[in-house]
């Protein structure tokens, strides 16, 4: 037994502690010493992850468990006190060749969601059959894909991870195929037993090439494996081929052919159960009595004495569980046996009665020589019909939550968790749709299905989208319009707005004013408009003239987000009008600017500054009044700030104050003498 | 199963005292002894040192990081009796304000949640705890609490913001009303609950459980449920959970979490709220999960051994 290699390596107990910390997907972990207000140190030891621990409320099952586990990590033994562990669970969803499992379970999943509620009974059944079928392709063509990577890789410790990986897969799809056959279809004494023999076929597949090599050989019935496989035949049912392989010995060996004309013939009447609805159960049970019977008297009769093989068979064909026994190796699995069994001793065996031939056929063929495994618990609590022990043991065992949560999401749908023990039902599925989730959030890309499962988590599902999509990395534009849709597609106002910020505050940074104006106006921020429309009018202060012109043109409404930005509009308005030559207007619209105070005091000096180019035309511009009100508010100025104190000091300043009573005394001038003479006239 | 999936050395000489990420998981910012805050770009596993800021005079207790929408910002804390708030300026990281308002070490800062502004709360060892604001144009402006703990205050945690009443959503420039509170815990073995009753911060709640220092508080992030839940570790080796059920913060019960055989230093709970980590105490990190409704689907009875899984499929060692 190793120990597990410990995540800090080289982590000294005595000497040190962990110190824990987390990130939005992943731990932090780094060893520290607490215990600076006067504490003392302790021992520790980070032993990695296993699944958590619960604080129970009394409820079924809940206990604790210390955080323990294996990891993957580096292991060097350097000295691990400056180092910063970053741990991540639930590595699968960067599995490159898993991506197809994630992206098209996600596909299958939202059509399950969105499916005809209304149908009822069979179709309905039929319809959950088909998804869940749907599922298992899904795992099956993953697995294929993987297999077809570990094959043509290289690098061993790859090839590793790839075979790893499609026996994990392997037994998913087997657990899945037999909650399918149980809870899904819920099969029926008669067609239950067919659909294990399927299934039975389909997963035990050692000796397909052992089957495969004797079928292509010459002369089969020569073969030295060829009586192993006519037991595999037989020990699957399947009799046709058996019975074929049988006629070749036949003819090979015409010492025989009494014995095999015998047992052919009991082989072709085997009472099977039928899909179709052409015999009641009890008609069954009746003749498979009979046909019982006269295997039974075959075989006492010393029929087959001569030939051990064939005594062999007919021993397996009246269900005798020790010749089906010594055929352990050519079935290899304990669930192989139980259908074997079932087949020739109870081919009527209802879903209720599973559960006993389950326990005893594991107890007889494992022997007590080897323990039960926990692939091999998981397909115990199916046939028990535990279906929540069978959730519970899959959680711990695998890696990842995508097969439990699809699994109890199917399940849920064919309204099998409520009837259970309903109190936790519904909740369950939610559960672990929430944590396989919440695991798609941590990766770059996957994190858009994530949204979809949330989606349809009633309970909890919006809450923690808005918790986790606060967490994406905006890392470009296109990605932060594409989180913006979804927040804004679910009414996430306060998301919207966060992200807006975020996105305004790394424009400003980045000194792109422009968008970081049209994301605070997305934003609604009225207060980063304002820093930001000051940022415009100090760049043109410095510069003489905006950037960002279209933007500032067009922002109609929201020109009206905060007094700064509409002054930032107007006054830029002002500009556009003086552009097109339409000095009244923007004399109007200058003069308005201070006396409404929408123009902040810094700014006015400017303005007025602007105004010169205006009262110095030839045409007169503004009115009597218009100049009294601005003679008024370079007095205002002037005067009445403190501040301004500083423009006396200031040469600049005081010639430019200078030239402006200049100017406007002038205009007053002209003004009152076109004023006066068109009253005259 | 768990990988460690990056190993930030981060050359650090002397005690690192505590590691955070930012927001995004993208950047890394740690603080020591050595008394040097770092910051580490590790996008991708990678590590690269953005910035190694020195200001403090002697160990750096703890960072926090703000929230990305006012910019690049970390606090630090110290035995030096600072709090420094680092900002990125231009690509490069400075001193952006330093408060120097405690008579002793500050053992903990936390940012507010987003919603109420820039606002940092520090814990310090001569009892006061501290409320910096930032009010534009680099100005901070400081609420003090003198007296919060006897001896001295070791954790601060602020609530989730919650907006009382309605849930429509306020018209857009109108603040909403939102009730400010946090939670301190301190070597009176108390956890305080806080409350800004306008503008004035009143001790809302006394929370007595603990029979020795109160070493770190955590507020649990909201799931959207009228309960409010915090956790707190002490030095008697107690993990409390407490819960209150009413929107008025009335009545808080403890629930003992467990009794560990040693201190224990630090909780911290995930994004979700749905697990809640413990460093410290017997010599582990322990993680923890509310089981809800009897919720306990995934993880179960201790049954499967110490010290790994077996792998599904049969016959197969466990290598993972």
């Amino acid at each position: 037994d190793t120990v597990p290699p410990q995540v800090v390596p080289g982590a000294d107990p005595s000497a040190r502690q962990l110190c824990f910390a987390w990130g939005p997907a992943e731990v932090l972990v780094c060893e520290t010493l607490f215990g600076r207000a006067g504490g003392f140190r302790s021992r520790c030891l980070f032993r990695s992850p296993c699944p958590s621990r619960f604080w129970g409320e009394g409820t079924v099952g809940a206990a604790a468990r210390a955080l323990t586990g294996s990891v993957t990590g580096t292991g060097d033994g350097a000295s691990g006190s400056s180092r910063v562990f970053v741990v991540r669970r639930d590595q699968d969803i960067y599995i490159q060749t898993l991506r197809k499992l994630f992206n098209e379970s996600h596909g299958i999943f939202m059509g399950l969601q969105r499916s005809e509620e209304e149908l009822a009974g069979k179709s309905r059944k039929a319809q959950l059959v088909q998804v869940s079928k749907n599922y298992r392709s899904v795992i099956r063509a993953c697995m294929e894909d993987m297999h077809q990577a570990a094959v043509s890789t290289r690098d061993p410790a790859l090839q590793g991870q790839y075979s790893t990986q499609v026996s994990i897969l392997s037994a998913m799809e087997l657990i899945w195929n037999l909650c399918e056959i149980l809870f899904v279809e819920a099969a029926t004494a008669g067609p239950l037993l067919l659909r294990l023999l399927d299934w039975v076929r389909l997963h035990v597949c050692d000796v397909d090439s052992m089957v495969r090599e004797v079928l292509s050989s010459e002369s089969p019935s020569k073969h030295k494996l060829f009586w192993n496989v006519v037991d595999v035949f037989v020990l699957q049912g399947r009799m046709d081929e058996a019975r074929h392989l049988l006629s070749k010995e036949a003819s090979a060996n015409p010492a025989s052919m009494n014995m095999y004309k015998i047992l052919d013939d009991l082989m072709k009447k085997m009472p099977v159960p039928s899909l179709g609805n052409t015999q009641t159960l009890t008609e069954l049970e009746l003749k498979w009595q009979h046909w019982h019977e006269e295997c039974q008297r075959y075989l006492q009769d010393g029929t087959f004495a001569s030939n051990p093989h064939m005594e062999s068979i007919c021993k397996i064909l009246l269900g005798d569980e020790d010749a089906i026994l010594e055929k352990k190796e050519l079935m290899t699995t304990w669930y192989h046996f139980l259908v074997t069994r079932l087949l020739y001793s109870h081919p009527t065996v209802k879903p209720m009665e599973l559960r006993f031939y389950a326990q005893s056929s594991m107890d007889l063929f494992l022997g007590g020589e080897s323990s039960p495994e926990p692939l091999d618990m998981i397909l115990m609590a199916a046939f028990e019909f535990e279906m929540h022990q069978v959730i519970k043991e899959c959680s711990i065992v695998l890696s990842n939550w995508w097969f439990v949560a699809h699994l109890t999401d199917l399940l849920d749908h064919c309204k099998l968790l409520q009837s259970h023990n309903l109190y936790f039902g519904s909740n369950m599925r939610e559960f672990l749709l929430l944590e396989y989730a919440s695991g798609l959030f941590s990766h770059h890309s996957l994190w858009q299905l994530g949204v979809d499962y949330f989606d349809h988590c009633p309970e909890y599902g919006r809450v923690y989208l808005e918790l986790h999509i606060e967490r994406i990395p905006l890392s470009t534009e296109q990605k932060a319009l594409k989180v913006l849709r979804i927040c804004e597609q679910r009414q996430m106002h306060e998301q919207v707005r966060s992200i807006c910020k975020i996105m305004a505050m790394k424009a400003l940074r980045n000194n792109r004013l422009g968008s970081a104006l049209s994301w605070s106006i997305r934003a609604k921020d009225a207060a980063f408009a304002t820093l930001i429309s000051d940022r415009f009018l100090k760049d043109y202060c410095e510069r003489g003239c905006f950037s960002d012109l279209d933007l500032i043109d067009n922002l109609g409404p929201s020109m009206l987000l905060s007094d700064r930005l509409t002054f930032l509009g107007k006054y830029r308005e002002f500009h556009r009008l003086y552009g097109e030559k339409r000095f009244p207007e923007a004399a109007r619209l200058l003069l308005t600017l201070m006396t409404a105070h929408i123009a902040p005091c810094s700014f006015w000096m400017t303005l007025l500054t602007d105004a010169l180019p205006l009262l110095e035309q030839k045409e007169v511009i503004f009115s009597a009044e218009q100049t009294y009100e601005l003679m008024r508010c370079l007095e205002d100025l002037t005067a009445g700030n403190p501040d301004k104190q500083k423009f006396q000091d200031d040469d600049v300043e005081t010639t430019k104050v200078e030239m402006l009573r200049l100017a406007l005394a002038r205009n007053l001038a002209r003004v009152i003498v076109k004023e006066g003479t068109m009253e005259g006239s | 199963q768990v990988s460690v999936i990056n190993t930030v050395d981060t050359s650090h000489e002397d005690m690192i005292h505590d590691a955070q990420m930012d927001y995004y998981g993208t950047r890394l910012a740690t603080c020591s002894s050595d008394r040097s805050v770092k910051i580490f770009d590790v996008r991708n596993g990678g590590q690269i040192l953005i910035a190694d800021l020195r200001g403090h005079e002697g160990p750096v207790w703890q960072v926090a990081w703000a929230h990305p929408m006012y910019g690049n910002i970390l606090a630090s804390c110290s035995y030096d009796r600072k709090v420094i708030i680092w900002k990125e300026e231009n690509g490069t990281w400075e001193k952006t304000y330093e408060y120097t308002g405690h008579d002793s070490s500050v053992n903990s800062v936390c940012w507010a949640p987003h919603d109420y502004g820039l606002i940092l709360a520090c814990g310090s060892s001569d009892g006061a705890i501290s409320l910096l604001t930032y009010t534009g144009d680099g100005q901070w402006e400081v609420k003090k609490i003198s007296n919060a703990h006897t001896i001295g205050c070791n954790a601060v945690s602020w609530a989730p913001a919650v907006v009382p009443g309605s849930l429509i959503e306020q018209p857009s420039g109108q603040k909403p009303n939102y009730i400010k509170r946090f939670a301190s815990g301190g070597c009176d073995n108390l956890v305080k609950i806080w409350k800004d009753e306008e503008g004035q911060w009143k001790e809302e709640q006394k929370l007595e459980a603990h029979s020795d220092w109160v070493r770190d508080v955590a507020w649990a992030p909201s799931i959207g449920l009228p309960t409010s839940t915090i956790a707190s570790c002490s030095q008697d080796g107690r993990v409390f959970i407490w819960t209150c059920d009413d929107a008025s913060g009335n009545s808080w019960s403890p629930k003992l979490l467990h009794k560990f055989n040693d201190v224990v230093w630090h909780v911290s709970w995930s994004i979700t709220a749905n697990i809640l980590a413990v460093s410290g105490g017997d010599n582990k990190v322990t993680l923890w999960k509310e089981s809800v409704d009897g919720l306990w689907a995934c993880i179960s009875d201790v049954n499967k051994g110490q010290g790994g899984v077996s792998a599904v499929t049969e016959g197969q060692q466990n290598e993972q």
